[in-house]
């Protein structure tokens, strides 16, 4: 096992990685910009090195600050935590060639996995459903193939991304004319006009798997997560087990998550995000090879520790779980992304000095976070303040919780999202567990 | 308490390192605060320069193959190259930012260094 980490990452995801390793006997070392003098991560570590100046790609993603840092104190491993360099293949590879070992995929899984049509070709090799859309570019033909998956559909420019270059068609009246406009406009947008069908999934739920696989071909998968309450694509609130999946489809999900991880020879721990469709058919998104920020709800019902499993992983050692004993679990978990955000307006960020930390205790609440009273949220870095994860023995207790922690919370010196997660647990839709990936959106027009 | 005093009260804390204070006279009490976190605290007098590492890795007074020739007493010029910093395959240059005298060398070759680390103090000419 390993003596010595180096955790490439700042504040709570840092001090979570930091923990663990405290727990295992390993020594920690911190890295951190020259904004970052006064953050928690840098007191909970044994050792902390200054990497940089307080602009991200100069410190936290400069690869050779890291790399150096990992050398002069003699860590064995790093632990790049989740955003900055956790997923780039050129950071995982700089560190195998400097004897350094990278607690994450391979540099080959990161980038098959990371480039979406690679990782779909991998996911239907895998047996895992994936949108139903054409192959390739649509040029002729078009009613047939588009009836061939089914209205409604969307049509993309090949040469997009970010949602650029999108048209939803829902009747096969409209194909015609949507079609023309589709193309014109990828051509003025990309230069290409080339444009591909896939399945609209009209109101989906996003539920993913977290699964974990080591060098000895040991797979394993969780219960699912669904992450639903989102808005612009950020995650706000995070739930498992989902109150849309039963038992039977539990197994289906967490069999393809196995799958997929067997397929891609994948060593780690990764997740696999799915999109669902209101009859329960999911399909196959995209992967995360790193730890993710909603990982504490699968830990906290399953009572197990994703970071210890990782640094197994990363020293050639068996997983400590079952795949039975990874899927089984007990009661139900919320977690609460509190940010620095005014949500009157627009969720403009705030930054300031916290001037009063008061935090929710007592049975089944779990907090990560770095913030701490007189500290100075800096501005280069995002807007999270914390992650409340609260637990209870099923979804109506964990709800009553929430709002009974969420009572408890005071922040003072700058606006939090606090009530925003106060009126997620009240609204009725949520409290009966339909809600989908639009359910924020008419939350928030439902209070203007 | 008039405006004047509260001036002048606030002008002292800034010269010390206290960042709040609280004055009380019977019934009345009064609270200042004022920003003196250690960036915005800068009331040290002195034309020593620092000469910071430009980088976290290890410190070397010369390129490899090249013999270090920096001693204290030496005069240097603005720009002139002081050592460099290795990290991982990166080769960072430390230049002196003034003309002058090197008066403290505060680095050893080999040593790791971190970034900002201050490795030498030159007093400008």
């Amino acid at each position: 096992m390993f003596k010595k980490i180096l955790v490439a990452n700042r504040g709570e995801i840092a001090i979570r990685v930091i923990r663990t390793l405290k727990e295992m006997g390993i020594r920690s070392v911190a890295v951190y910009s020259e904004a970052d003098r006064a953050c928690l991560h840098v007191r909970e570590a044994d050792e902390a090195v200054c990497i940089g100046p307080a602009m991200a790609r100069e410190s936290y993603l400069h690869i050779p600050a890291v790399i150096s840092a990992a050398k002069v104190t003699g860590a064995e491993a790093i632990h790049p935590g989740y955003g900055f360099l956790s997923e780039n293949p050129v950071f995982s590879a700089a560190c195998v060639e400097n004897g350094i070992v990278f607690i994450g995929p391979s540099p080959r899984a990161i980038e098959m996995l990371g480039h979406k049509s690679s990782a779909r070709k991998i996911a239907v090799k895998g047996g895992i459903p994936v949108t139903p859309g054409t192959r390739d570019c649509v040029t002729k033909d078009y009613l047939k193939e588009a009836e061939k998956i089914g209205f409604p559909i969307m049509i993309k420019a090949a040469a997009g991304g970010g949602g650029k270059g999108i048209r939803i068609v829902r009747e096969k009246e409209k194909l015609n004319h949507e079609f023309e406009m589709a193309s014109s406009e990828a051509k003025a947008a990309f230069s290409n006009g080339d444009v591909y069908f896939e399945k609209y999934i009209d109101c989906p739920r996003h539920v993913e798997v977290q699964f974990a696989r080591d060098s000895m071909g040991n797979a394993i998968a969780f219960p699912e997560r669904d992450c639903s309450i989102q808005r612009r694509h950020q995650k706000l609130l995070e739930e498992s087990p989902s109150p849309a999946v039963n038992q039977k489809l539990r197994g289906r999900l967490e069999e393809a998550a196995i799958s997929l991880a067997d397929t891609a020879g994948y060593v780690g721990v990764g997740t696999v995000e799915f999109l669902m469709d209101r009859e329960k058919n999911f399909y196959f998104m995209e992967v995360n090879t790193r730890l993710q920020v909603e990982h504490p709800v699968t830990e906290t019902i399953t009572r197990t520790d994703l970071v210890r499993e990782q640094v197994l992983i990363a020293a050639g050692e068996k997983l400590s779980l079952s795949r039975a004993r990874a899927s089984a679990f007990d009661g139900h978990a919320i977690e609460h992304r509190i940010n620095a955000e005014d949500f009157s307006r627009n969720f403009a960020p705030s930054v300031g000095r916290i001037e009063e930390w008061i935090v929710p205790g007592g049975p089944g609440i779990r907090l990560d976070t770095h913030m701490y009273h007189g500290y100075t949220l800096p501005i280069y870095y995002d807007s999270m303040l914390a992650k409340l994860i609260v637990w209870g023995p099923d979804r109506a207790a964990a709800i009553a919780r929430s709002r009974r922690a969420l009572g408890e919370f005071r922040v003072g010196g700058l606006s939090t999202t606090i009530d925003v997660h106060k009126m997620i647990v009240d609204s009725p839709e949520f409290q009966t567990g339909d809600v989908d990936t639009g359910f924020m959106e008419r939350l928030l027009k439902s209070r203007q | 308490m008039d405006i004047k005093s509260l001036g002048k009260i606030t002008k002292w804390m800034e010269s010390t390192d206290l960042e709040e204070i609280t004055w009380r006279n019977g019934e009345s009490k009064i609270s200042l605060k004022v920003n003196n976190s250690p960036e915005s605290h800068n009331k040290f007098s002195s034309t020593i320069t620092p000469v910071c590492s430009p980088s976290i890795g290890v410190f070397r007074f010369a390129h490899p193959g090249k013999a270090a020739v920096l001693k204290e007493g030496m005069t240097v010029k603005k720009g002139a190259e002081l050592g460099v910093v290795a990290a991982a395959k990166e080769l960072k240059p430390v230049p002196a930012p003034v003309d002058g005298v090197i008066k403290i060398i505060s680095v050893e070759d080999g040593q790791a260094v971190e970034y900002g680390q201050p490795l030498f103090f030159i007093e400008p000419k």
